[in-house]
């Protein structure tokens, strides 16, 4: 079971003297329980791929499949959550637990498997279950965030979608953010993040694929984008560069702090260097 | 969608060229001619105008389509009450209803009309941009004693571009609500009463922040609606002249 697609093309206005082409023949597929970063500069398509995963829009050209179903099912919606960017802006209920069971709800849940659906998934996002009768609005961004992710987990998805999940947010909520992610991630979740903020997901992801211009760029593991791709890089893997040119000798393919902290010690080990001083 | 909201296609025609307040002075009169028109010879006259209008300034003809075609389901409703209950010569008749000869005419003239009113704004709007629109209308109204009434033009105009500013940015909004409820299944057909909410709370929530913002960024870099100028620079040219007596010309005939 994946998302597959096979020579998906997409354009904007179509026939008209606006038209724009946002995809242009993109094959990818990905695994269940993969983490997966989507990652490319503004306009390469991006946004409009991943509607494509829980069809909010469906391929003009190509075909797309989600766990063997096509594009055009509702269904699409339950196996593929999408969490927006800016989610705290779809916030609508009187309370939390009106929000979270949106979802579920409109697939036909009721009653007491409804209640459960909700706490669960406010459970599993670490909020305290007493905030479900609260008004959204009362809660701080961070939190807001956390709700519309439990709404979305409330459906149940076999693969949560992010648009720029850490864009505009604090360091503290950017870090239990990515935690969260893991922990999902871990309990068999697939994960697919579009984001151009690579430096903190690289060490996540198990997969990164990078789109240019509505084509696929590059598709495979963080190690070999690091040597395939030349930018956008983490600035850690930049660092390590710059430390090569500058007559160091350590290991290129680095995208998190403390690897790069481990090596840089064993590189001044090696050259005999006192740390104390 | 932005774009083909107002949609005004740049260019450099005759049209283009003419003072924008000149453009709203003859809006204003072909649309006097246009809700006085009563027979066929009239309409024709107006289709002669607007088609010369349209083929010497180079405009694309999707641009008129797309301007009356939201409304065609209102024009429809409009032609069949005209045909349906104006009285005169039966031309068709099936069991109670008859269809006059009249009821034909009238239906098709009023729904022209109509027709021309949008057309014709079309054509100010595909060659004037908006904000050359709102800094006309501006100008235009600064003769009127408005300022007794504690109202100014100039805010009556930065009003104007300020909600024509803010009337894609609602569409783009609304967009990204509708994919995002629409991604947790929201169904419209279903169930219309949470569609409502769902999507209007927050629109309303988001646009009233907005609208916010946007105050503060005026507030912070010192508006004040007093001794500004336009970026616009209204210039009255031989063109206006000419189309000013053309329209003077025309009004003498039409009181003859």
């Amino acid at each position: 079971m994946s998302i597959d697609l096979r020579n998906v093309s997409f354009w904007y206005n179509r026939g008209t003297s606006l038209e724009k082409q946002a995809l242009n023949n993109v094959n990818l597929s990905i695994e269940k329980a993969e983490f997966v970063l989507i990652t490319g500069e503004v306009g390469s398509g991006k946004s409009t791929l991943i509607r494509h995963f829980n069809g909010l829009l469906s391929p003009q050209s190509g075909s797309v499949t989600v766990s063997g179903i096509g594009s055009t099912s509702k269904d699409l919606r339950l196996i593929a959550g999408l969490l927006m960017q800016y989610p705290q802006k779809q916030l609508f209920g009187r309370t939390v637990f009106e929000d979270v069971s949106f979802g579920p709800s409109n697939f036909g849940l009721k009653g007491e498997a409804l209640d459960k659906r909700v706490s669960d998934a406010l459970y599993l996002l670490g909020l305290d279950s007493d905030i479900s009768g609260l008004s959204p609005f009362a809660l701080s961004g961070g939190q807001m965030r956390l709700v519309v992710l439990a709404g979305v987990m409330a459906m149940k998805p076999e693969y949560l979608v992010l648009d720029e999940p850490t864009s505009g947010i604090d360091p503290q909520n950017r870090s239990s953010l990515l935690s969260t992610l893991k922990k999902l991630h871990r309990s068999g979740i697939s994960i697919i993040v579009v984001s151009h903020q690579i430096c903190e997901l690289l060490p996540l992801a198990e997969k990164v694929i990078l789109l240019k211009n509505g084509k696929v760029a590059f598709a495979g593991t963080p190690k070999e984008y690091l040597k395939s791709v030349s930018s956008p890089l983490p600035e850690i893997t930049l660092l390590m560069k710059e430390l090569n040119l500058a007559g160091f000798n350590v290991n290129e393919d680095i995208f998190s702090v403390d690897d790069a902290f481990r090596e840089i010690r064993n590189e001044l080990e090696e050259k005999g260097v006192n740390q104390d001083e | 969608m932005n774009n083909l909201f107002l949609s005004f296609v740049p260019g450099s025609s005759l049209l283009h060229r003419l003072d924008p307040r000149t453009k709203i002075i003859g809006l204003m009169l072909s649309s006097i001619c246009i809700l006085e028109a009563s027979s066929f010879v009239e309409i024709v006259l107006l289709t002669f105008v607007f088609l010369s209008l349209v083929i010497s300034c180079k405009l694309p003809a999707m641009h008129f389509v797309r301007s009356v075609r939201p409304m065609l389901f209102f024009f429809a409703i409009l032609f069949i009450t005209q045909l349906l209950f104006t009285e005169g010569n039966t031309i068709y008749r099936f069991k109670w209803i008859s269809l006059s000869y009249e009821g034909l005419l009238l239906g098709s003239i009023i729904t022209l009309r109509f027709i021309f009113l949008l057309l014709f704004a079309a054509l100010l709007t595909a060659t004037t941009s908006a904000s050359r629109i709102t800094t006309g209308i501006e100008r235009l109204l600064r003769p009127l004693p408005l300022r007794y009434m504690g109202i100014s033009s100039h805010d009556l105009a930065m009003m104007m571009s300020l909600s024509i500013y803010f009337v894609p940015l609602l569409y783009d909004n609304f967009r990204s609500l509708k994919e995002a409820q629409f991604s947790r299944g929201l169904n419209i057909k279903k169930t219309p009463v949470k569609a409502i909410f769902s999507l209007s709370v927050p629109l309303v929530n988001s646009s009233l922040r907005r609208v916010e913002e946007v105050a503060l960024a005026m507030e912070s870099r010192c508006y004040t609606s007093l001794g500004r100028t336009s970026i616009h620079v209204m210039e009255v040219k031989k063109l206006d002249y000419l189309f000013f007596f053309l329209y003077s010309i025309f009004f003498i005939f039409y009181i003859l």
